[in-house]
């Protein structure tokens, strides 16, 4: 293919590549603030992953959307790691960092073998703690990383910097400020949300994220090469795949298509069928059009692959083992206490540990910022899982958005009329921190917001001794635990600024009622 | 709603109704500053002609706003509730009260709340966005950036966050919802008044009656429309149900914001008198507690 037809299908490429970044975007963004009726098909990109696919398999009552992600297994078998190069929203970002950094190969030797083969092994490491119930695979899944991370970190701080940057421009009272403060309106009124979103341990994945991208300046598509464990399980079908890169008779033993290769290897002098994503940059650099795709049928001629070896195989299934029993042999497998409360349609926690993918597109639904990332309070396993805190925010009595948005049902899709029903917990009231109790003043905040329409939380006029023993009349603060719903609004809007005197903690909650 | 209360509200509000010119002639030469407030209730078939009516009943919007004026407009917002559950103001009634204003001359006029819940659903789901962009208001959400300490140099209520937007325009009017409250018996034009307010409104829910009546007392209102359309009878602030809800199809006009409130609560078949933040603004000589005593104009279109 000469280089005039190659550049053609790397513009076709990134074109590709641009396309299905903005999809995503658009989807996760639109999902945020929308109207619970035009909350758009975010979990489409989900629903693609065969590693879903299979953590769906494993994980009780299975979802036909996840079909879907036969697609690109079998397109695999045909072209090979097409989806990293072309598809994958991740990719394509990395694939831009890649860009930013990009330099010539100085050195054409062999490209380094272990880095690649990492993401190999952790495929296997997380497979088969899968298949002991520990599931993993959402921690690394480039899906589950980039949702996350988009919706906790990226767009919270991009609304922060705007936010900041407008409002401290409109306050000049020059002609910077005449500019900027229609500006600032405007991004008031249609971009930036009314209230900052913040969320739990941004450092830790902005660190994670923003680090993985940095990555790329020192080594092509970093993540995608070295550690994603979806790229490793279409690089093991890739290796069978009939679409491959040849070398011609036309080749002059530059070695030059080495220059841009992603997974800076080259067609010339190191082809490894399961790494290349097709992403075509060899075929521009060729300066002699020697390059071609061509078909390969199996069984015929050698298919250059990563030997991953034996014993790494064996070592990385025995790692899998220690990590599929750490966590379940954990302290918090048996209690029956837990500090925490999850969003409405959690699934009982075992269940909802194995459905959940850890991908925050609840945490961006939430319209109250009131679904959070946990860090330890479920566990190790359980990092990233979704927290309802009501420190944070409150489950909105007219809002199912975060249920119809969890693309694995580990919080099953739930009507509106059915999420008011849905027990989350109950709330508890501290006397010895209430206003109406320990003080004896008036308060009820809490039962002016309880959404509950025959209140859950109720007034009781009771005459305490007030100061110097003069009896007065309050009216004392009571929860109705049966008609409770555990929406934790009470806990988010107590006026005490040391810790809220009325809690919403996991009792009673629905979800742990076998029979509910 | 017991036969006791029945009676004793019919009497309570016709003797107030019959009572009302007589109060003011004879109010006229002892305590003129106390009873000037005139308020006027109109009750109809449409919330936008009572209010419309009842705004011209009171002297009309010229009166009250001059021409290039910047006007807020502050309804009650607070909650993700539909106009049926009779949580925020009426759109029909604040519609009315924009284009009043538009026409009286106002430049600009700017619709905004400080909510309970998250602003966006409010003043979505309250049908208010959709209703002040068509009246062609300013729909602006409460900024925390500009927040500003006022002082209402109250007995309990001093100095406290405010935000900017309210101090900044030329004319305010406030359009609550008349509803139950828990807490405070009642929720009107004086309490819809904690919605200028940031900072941890909830703090200022002990002594909520003296509060109340020190925002009023420390905060001017150039005019007062409350909605009393549909109005949630239990489970307020938020309510949600509709059997909760019931039609009075009443709008109330006033510049005198505990006078308007005193009305509206007689309408929601409450002595003014048992209410704490009316005794708390009576203490305070902010006006007429006995409904007998408040200038009240009643009519039906």
């Amino acid at each position: 293919m000469d280089s005039k037809r190659g550049r053609r299908l790397q513009r076709l490429r990134i074109f590709s590549q641009v396309f299905f970044v903005w999809t995503f975007f658009y989807l996760l963004v639109k999902s945020g603030g929308a109207e619970v009726a035009h909350l758009p098909q975010t979990g489409l990109f989900f629903y693609l992953d065969p590693l879903f696919l299979w953590v769906n398999l494993l994980s009780g009552r299975f979802l036909h959307a996840f079909l879907l992600a036969l697609i690109p297994l079998f397109l695999t078998l045909v072209l090979g790691r097409f989806f990293c190069g072309w598809v994958c929203p991740l990719g394509g970002l990395h694939q831009f960092f890649t860009w930013l950094g990009s330099r010539r190969s100085c050195k054409k030797t062999m490209v380094a073998r272990g880095p690649l083969r990492l993401k190999y092994l952790l495929l296997i490491v997380l497979l088969v703690a899968s298949l002991f119930a520990s599931q993993l695979l959402g921690w690394l899944d480039p899906f589950s990383l980039l949702t996350r991370s988009v919706a906790t970190v990226v767009l919270p701080g991009g609304n922060f910097l705007l936010q900041h940057a407008l409002e401290s421009g409109g306050q000049d009272s020059g002609w910077a400020g005449k500019a900027v403060r229609p500006l600032y309106e405007f991004s008031r009124r249609s971009l930036l949300t009314v209230t900052q979103r913040t969320f739990l341990q941004p450092a830790a994945i902005g660190l994670l994220f923003f680090g993985l991208l940095l990555l790329n300046l020192r080594r092509r598509r970093f993540f995608c090469n070295t550690l994603c464990p979806l790229g490793a399980l279409y690089g093991f079908l890739a290796r069978f795949s009939l679409l491959r890169l040849a070398v011609n008779e036309k080749c002059r033993k530059c070695n030059v298509c080495a220059d841009h290769c992603t997974y800076s290897g080259s067609p010339y002098q190191d082809y490894l069928k399961s790494e290349c994503v097709l992403c075509g940059n060899c075929l521009v650099d060729c300066p002699a059009a020697a390059i071609d795709f061509r078909f390969q049928l199996p069984g015929t001629g050698k298919r250059p692959a990563l030997d991953l070896g034996r014993r790494r195989l064996l070592g990385a299934a025995g790692c899998g083992l220690v990590v599929a029993a750490l966590p379940q042999v954990a302290v918090s497998r048996q209690a029956k206490a837990h500090p925490f409360i999850r969003p409405p349609g959690a699934v009982a926690e075992k269940e909802f540990l194995k459905k959940c993918i850890r991908c925050g597109a609840c945490m961006q639904a939430c319209p109250t910022n009131a679904v959070q990332p946990a860090v330890f309070q479920a566990g190790l396993e359980g990092l990233w899982t979704p927290l309802l805190l009501p420190a944070s925010g409150y489950c909105e009595y007219e809002c199912n958005r975060c249920t119809q948005v969890c693309p694995t049902h580990a919080l099953a899709s739930l009507t509106l009329e059915e999420k008011k029903q849905f027990k989350i917990g109950t709330a508890v009231i501290n006397r010895s921190t209430c206003y109406t109790y320990a003080d004896g003043y008036n308060c009820a905040v809490c039962e002016e917001h309880c959404p509950v329409p025959e209140k859950a939380i109720r007034l009781r006029a009771v005459e305490v001794q007030g100061f110097r023993g003069r009896l007065k009349k309050v009216d004392q603060v009571y929860v109705v635990p049966d008609l409770c719903i555990g929406c934790g609004i009470c806990e988010s809007v107590c006026p005490r600024t040391d810790a809220p005197a009325i809690r919403v903690g996991a009792e009673e909650e629905q979800r742990e009622n076998p029979y509910g | 709603m017991k036969r006791r209360t029945f009676f004793r509200n019919g009497i309570l509000v016709s003797s107030g109704l019959l009572m009302a010119p007589l109060a003011r002639a004879q109010a006229k030469p002892s305590a003129a500053p106390l009873t000037a407030g005139q308020v006027v209730q109109v009750k109809g078939a449409s919330p936008y002609e009572i209010t419309k009516r009842a705004v011209a009943e009171i002297g009309g919007m010229g009166k009250i706003i001059s021409r290039g004026d910047v006007v807020m407009v502050k309804p009650n917002i607070g909650w993700n509730r539909t106009v049926e559950q009779a949580a925020c103001t009426n759109p029909e009634v604040l519609r009315a009260v924009i284009e009043l204003a538009f026409a009286a001359g106002a430049k600009k006029v700017v619709v905004m709340d400080n909510t309970c819940h998250k602003a966006e659903d409010c003043y979505l789901r309250s049908g208010i966005e959709a209703m002040a962009r068509k009246a062609g208001a300013e729909l602006r959400f409460s900024d925390e950036n500009r927040l500003v300490v006022h002082d209402f140099k109250g007995e309990v209520l001093g100095k406290w966050p405010v935000f900017r937007d309210h101090l900044e325009v030329d004319k305010f009017i406030n359009v609550p919802i008349l509803k139950h409250h828990g807490s405070s018996g009642l929720t009107m034009a004086m309490k819809n008044l904690y919605g200028i307010l940031g900072g941890n409104r909830g703090k200022l829910h002990r002594d909520l009656g003296e509060n109340i009546a020190d925002a009023a007392n420390g905060f001017r209102c150039h005019l007062v429309v409350i909605d009393a359309w549909r109005v949630l009878m239990r489970n307020g602030p938020v309510g949600g149900r509709l059997s909760d809800v019931e039609l009075r199809q009443t709008v109330f006009a006033s510049t005198h914001i505990m006078h308007a409130d005193v009305a509206a609560a007689a309408l929601f078949g409450r002595d003014a008198r048992e209410v704490e933040f009316l005794q708390a603004a009576f203490a305070r000589k902010m006006g007429e507690i006995d409904i007998a005593r408040v200038p009240l104009k009643s009519l039906a279109i």
